[in-house]
């Protein structure tokens, strides 16, 4: 157990790292110079000229990768010409377009995207289960077929187009609800409820849909397995075996499944933060990756694909406590 | 569909008689056909209406309104069946029938270089020794875990703005997202490596590559055109997507997801504006999940059945891949 | 004047790219249809309450060295006292200057190269503790470090050893060509006349900074104030600001700002979508809400235009800007003055106006100089295309040119959202330059690559689209980085796109810098840029116009056109 968890974090590492590189050559790319974009549209030659030294620029770009991975290890100093500027680990260097640290700003990101994960993930679970286990139980029927339909639409439809078509009903004609505008939680609990409630009603009835396909299938699958069966031909209440068993079946992969999601989307609901303009990581990277913001871009990449690497390894953990019957190598 | 031609010919026969037998299938391919008819008649469509994709109409936009359309239904009228674009004039429905064109294109360009890849580098990994498979696979989880939509992006700013536009989407969309079809087909290629035949093959002296292609390939075929039938309409959301961000193709070139994307401050005055495109996009796309999926069945019938005998086996690589292409078809 | 300026960085590239609600989709429609519009008129303005600010740009640069801003800023302009500032009047009256810190807006020697100026009596600090000449001399002198970048070029082009001066954290002796011989007079020493001076004293770097509070590159998060309002709260490097008052602000040394509510309370790092949808809904504290970087866009006004309650709180600016279309004559066949002419028939500025948002956010220019007295507008009209062009004359044109069969050029935009330089605007040309037999291919680049293409002598594309704003209302900053030749930049930004360096222009240029009169200077800008105009050097298109929306509490509107911003020192919300 101990020895795969290592294993399995050892790879995690090294996808990171290979992420990593694969981003900062790409972004090493791009035209435009990174030290005119940090000292700003009317600077001198001469200003240039400093700051690519001060950001280390002016080193290859084998040097200036390196001080980028011992700056998240063991953090960075950066001479301002009058005080060192000291950037803690994880250091991820400072935004060219606004100076701040990114480790800061990602960080001060993270609670709009995860209240926009978490309560969509909660919609998601509740629609997507719900649905797919009904239509396990009632097959054949009407119920079966209309929500095969819904499923299927719902696996169509791009986020951004159930996010519009639910402004322009929601907010622009029953007037239910104002434009969301994003408000913290630690804020105005109440405010920040109802201004995300389109955002997540959005992003959870988009993810909804590989639920229910996946609960449908599993809970299928061992309705008709030998021993479910064997408990109905023993006479066991058909509510205690789907309550007790057939559930149990389908629960580990929705669990693999949504811890996987949840990494993805915790990592950046790019479409629905965007459409929504909630100020996450999505659409910082966006904003960034509009104005070539290299170290905010790189930073929130690296933390969107550790989210999602680790999003893997819980996975199938999870997949394993719940599911005994498959083990670990 | 010439992948499934080498799967033998009665095998085509037999598949297309079930998928025959499937109301909604044959409703979403005839939707389809329908859409790359349209698709392909668009400069014939267009001269019968009588307008073309490009030219503004200044008259009938009300310009000290932010250029909405004058008239009913965003400026819906004899000359314009289906309205103008907000601020251009431009007419809509030309425009939105070549906006097809770029959408299919895209679509099926990306998804023929994600199998190519994803079927190459999978068989690599599944008939090569292990540290070519360990490096493969390797490579494969990176490819799986990078954050698509943003390199995407960051992909489309690197690339001089001369080249071509939707062979670019192509290459952008087809090359970071292989991942799911390698590991499928090196799955598959590790479990068929086992069967007598390929066994046989190798003891009878056939080199890697000859059982490759002779051996494997055809076996191969109704997995990957499987998962291919679920890339086609994720690669379409992923293209409009893209466009829906401003990184799809250059204007004046129409797309559905850059009207989607201008529309989306449009939708309380010129509502007609946002969901033409909208339903086009949904349409399409439902049409293509719908026909994926009864291709799947069609294809592997004993898919089906599984689900009635259900082993573990089964269930395991299923749940599996569902979560490992769950990374990458979410595009949220 | 060796590096050439732009326009205010913070204020206008901001305000101006934000016409475009690009980022999120707009639910713009009142959700409380009895919002009255009591806002402009009615009731006179009274003290107190709190006035909230929705921004899209965070104020992540609160330092007065390093901001780029024009007539004093915005929410700057509360917290930094300059020795001079914009008259805060509506419309064309505030496009003066008027004395802030100092008695006057300054007193020339007769050849304008030296400026005197005398502080006003009383002034204090959030502290307590007066302002001197020698706190001006500090933060002009703070300006000039490396680490404090961002501010404007003209005092290290101007003051006499500023080129070489590289900041009081570095050279502790100062700068000898600014002079404090007390505490209330400060003289400045040009290496050249400039009779805008007093223009360029309205900027932070003139703000008073105590020697003994500064703390360099972190000074930015509790500037010291000598303004109505101190920062008590500084979050989120500036996207959360909370402002108070500061007691030893005195009304009776300023003449300028009223600082009726007590608090300011600024959110910024919105999407421009969400601030007019606010706005408009106008609901709990957004009643008492403005925002200064944020204008209605095409879709969002559409809108606005079919309910009169709204409409009523919409404020209308405008700002010396001009968009155009630029031609490098170094690349062929735009060296060509019939080629540059027949484009200049053959643009259709409705269309164009229509891609830039329509006949209420942009007017049609034919002059280079902005359409206002300010600048020294002279109406002039030298290749008229009339409302939608004139292909016939383009075409003739052409074949003069040795062009009869057509022309394929291309045209480089950039690909920012931004209704300006933005493909919306490129393909509304390349649409009317067809209807001419010129056959345009779009080159869309992302954006910083945009402007170093577009700012670089050496790889300047021959034909693209370009804009214009002025650091100060009048026709200098407008006219001279764009057509001195002196002012062609080989290795740094270059704004002189013509790379024109014609001796009787750049000779003109200092004759005109001489004047302290500022009216005969602006007419004297005005017949130059008329004169420039002959030559076809660029097209120009439109001047932006701000349609701002304010909530329904909110009093006393004044837009100035220094900025075209709606002035949050002016607003009252009781």
């Amino acid at each position: 157990m101990t020895r795969y968890l290592l294993k399995r974090l050892g790879g995690a590492l090294l996808v990171l790292l290979a992420l990593s590189v694969a981003v900062y050559a790409l972004f090493y790319l791009v035209p435009g110079d990174p030290a005119r974009l940090a000292c700003g549209e009317r600077c001198s030659t001469q200003q240039v000229t400093q700051v690519r030294e001060r950001l280390g620029l002016d080193a290859s770009v084998f040097t200036q990768y390196g001080h980028f991975l011992q700056g998240i290890v063991a953090g960075r100093d950066y001479s301002t010409g009058t005080a060192v500027l000291h950037c803690d680990a994880p250091c991820l260097g400072f935004s060219y377009k606004t100076d701040q640290q990114v480790t800061r700003l990602i960080l001060e990101r993270v609670p709009a995207t995860l209240s926009l994960a978490l309560g969509a993930m909660v919609i998601w679970l509740v629609i997507g289960v719900g649905t797919g286990l009904l239509s396990a139980l009632r097959r054949g029927g009407i119920t079966e077929r209309a929500l095969t339909v819904l499923t299927l639409a719902g696996t169509g439809m791009p986020v951004f187009i159930l996010g519009l078509l639910l402004l322009m009903a929601v907010c622009a004609y029953l007037r239910w609800l104002p434009f969301p505008s994003y408000v913290p939680l630690s804020q105005d609990p109440e405010q920040w409820a109802w201004n995300l409630l389109l955002p997540w009603l959005t992003l959870g009835f988009f993810e909804s849909a590989k639920y229910a396909r996946l609960t449908r299938s599993s809970t299928l699958e061992t309705l008709a397995e030998d021993h479910i069966r064997t408990f109905r031909a023993y006479g066991v209440g058909e509510r205690a075996v789907v309550g007790r068993h057939a559930l149990r079946g389908a629960v580990p992969p929705v669990i693999a499944l949504n811890a996987n999601d949840l990494g993805t989307v915790v990592g950046g609901a790019v479409l629905t933060e965007t459409l929504f303009g909630i100020p996450g990581i999505g659409k910082t990277l966006v904003d960034a990756v509009r104005v070539v913001d290299v170290p905010v871009v790189v930073g929130v990449v690296l933390v969107t694909g550790t989210a999602v690497v680790l999003a893997n390894v819980v996975a199938d953990l999870l997949y394993a406590a719940a599911d005994r019957r498959v083990a670990l190598l | 569909m010439s992948t499934a031609v080498t799967a033998g010919a009665s095998g085509a026969r037999q598949v297309w008689r079930r998928l025959r037998g499937r109301p909604s299938a044959m409703v979403a391919g005839g939707v389809l056909v329908l859409l790359v008819v349209l698709a392909l008649a668009a400069p014939l469509l267009a001269a019968i209406e009588g307008q073309d994709a490009n030219s503004y109409h200044d008259a009938l936009v009300d310009s000290a309104r932010g250029g909405v359309p004058i008239g009913s239904f965003g400026g819906v009228s004899g000359d314009h069946w289906l309205g103008v674009e907000p601020g251009t004039g431009r007419d809509l429905f030309v425009r939105l029938l070549y906006g097809a064109q770029v959408s299919l294109l895209v679509a099926v360009g990306a998804t023929a270089v994600q199998v190519l890849i994803g079927v190459v580098i999978g068989l690599a990994a599944g008939l090569g020794n292990r540290l070519l498979d360990t490096f493969l696979s390797r490579v494969t989880d990176v490819m799986v875990a990078l954050p698509m939509l943003v390199l995407a992006i960051a992909l489309t700013a690197v690339v001089p703005a001369d080249f071509p536009r939707p062979l670019l989407l192509i290459l952008v969309i087809g090359l970071l997202n292989w991942g799911g079809t390698a590991r499928i087909v090196r799955a598959q290629t590790l479990t068929l490596k086992q069967l007598d035949f390929v066994a046989a093959a190798r003891l009878g002296g056939s080199g890697r590559v000859r059982v490759a292609r002779r051996e494997l390939l055809p076996s191969l075929a109704a997995p990957v055109i499987t998962y291919g039938a679920i890339l086609l309409p994720s690669n379409i959301v992923i293209e409009a997507s893209l466009s829906f961000l401003g990184v799809g193709v250059t204007p004046p070139t129409p797309s559905w997801g850059q009207m989607l994307s201008t529309a989306q401050t449009w939708f309380r005055a010129d509502p007609t504006y946002v969901l033409l495109p909208a339903g086009l996009l949904f349409v399409t796309v439902l049409a293509f999940t719908v026909l994926g999926d009864a291709v799947r069945t069609a294809l592997d019938p004993r898919e089906a059945s599984r689900l009635r005998v259900g082993t573990r086996a089964g269930r395991r690589a299923r749940t599996g891949g569902d979560a490992a292409t769950s990374l990458k078809e979410t595009a949220s | 004047m060796r590096q050439p300026s732009v326009i205010s960085r913070r204020v206008a590239a901001a305000a101006v790219s934000l016409v475009v609600a690009a980022g999120a989709a707009a639910c713009a429609g009142p959700q409380d249809n009895d919002a009255k519009a009591d806002g402009t008129g009615t009731g006179k303005p009274q003290k107190g309450g709190t006035l909230s600010v929705l921004n899209t740009e965070a104020q992540s640069d609160f330092d007065p060295a390093r901001l780029y801003t024009s007539g004093g800023g915005n929410v700057p302009s509360l917290v930094f006292r300059t020795l001079t500032t914009r008259d805060r009047e509506n419309g064309a009256a505030g496009t003066k200057v008027v004395p802030d810190l100092a008695t006057d807006t300054g007193r020339p020697n007769a050849d304008a190269t030296e400026w005197t100026y005398t502080l006003k009596e009383g002034l204090k600090f959030e502290d307590g503790t007066p302002i001197t000449t020698a706190d001006i001399k500090y933060g002009i002198e703070r300006s000039f470090a490396a680490e404090l970048s961002g501010g404007a070029p003209y005092l290290r082009d101007w003051l006499i050893g500023g080129a070489d001066y590289e900041g009081p954290y570095k050279d502790k002796k100062g700068l000898a060509s600014i002079e404090t011989p007390d505490a209330r007079t400060i003289v400045f020493k040009l290496n050249k006349p400039e009779g805008d001076f007093p223009f360029v004293a309205t900027q932070t770097q003139f703000a008073p900074v105590p020697k003994a509070k500064d703390t360099g590159a972190r000074y930015e998060e509790h500037p010291v104030s000598s303004g109505p309002y101190k920062v008590v709260k500084n979050e989120g490097d500036g996207r959360h600001l909370v402002l108070e008052r500061n007691p030893h602000w005195s009304e009776k040394t300023d003449e300028e700002r009223h600082a009726y509510p007590d608090t300011i309370d600024v959110k910024a790092g919105l999407d421009a979508a969400v601030i007019n949808q606010r706005l408009s809904t106008s609901s709990g504290a957004d009643a008492a809400a403005v925002t200064t970087d944020t204008n209605l866009g095409p879709a969002e006004l559409a809108q606005v235009g079919s309910d009169k309650a709204l409409a009523a709180r919409v404020g209308t600016g405008h700002f010396g800007y001009t968009n155009y279309l630029a031609f490098n004559p170094k690349v062929k066949p735009f060296d060509n003055p019939k080629v540059r002419q027949a484009i200049s028939y053959a643009i259709n500025r409705t269309s164009v106006i229509n891609a830039a948002g329509g006949s209420a956010l942009a007017e049609p220019a034919t002059t280079f100089l902005p359409d206002q007295p300010a600048f020294g507008y002279t109406p002039y009209d030298h290749f008229p295309a009339g409302k939608t062009g004139d292909p016939a004359k383009a075409k003739a044109l052409l074949k003069e040119a040795g062009y009869a069969n057509g022309l394929t050029i291309s045209l480089t935009h950039s690909t920012a959202q931004n209704r300006e330089t933005s493909p919306e605007v490129a393909t509304a040309v390349q649409e009317a330059l067809k209807q001419a037999g010129i056959t345009v291919k779009l080159q869309g680049l992302e954006p910083n690559a945009f402007n170093e293409a577009r700012w670089s002598v050496k790889d300047s594309p021959g034909f693209f689209l370009s804009r214009w704003g002025a650091d100060w209302p009048s026709g200098g900053p407008f006219l001279a980085p764009i057509f001195d030749g002196r002012q062609i930049v080989k290795d740094g930004s270059n704004f002189n796109h013509a790379q024109l360096d014609d001796p009787s222009v750049n000779k003109e240029i200092d004759e005109i810098n001489k004047l302290t009169d500022l009216s005969a200077a602006a007419k004297r800008w005005g017949a130059l840029d008329k004169k420039i105009g002959e030559q076809a050097l660029d097209v120009p298109l439109f001047h932006p116009v701000y349609k701002r929306l304010y909530g329904k509490d909110v009093k006393n509107i004044v837009i100035s056109d220094w900025t075209g911003v709606l002035d949050i020192s002016q607003v009252a919300v009781k």
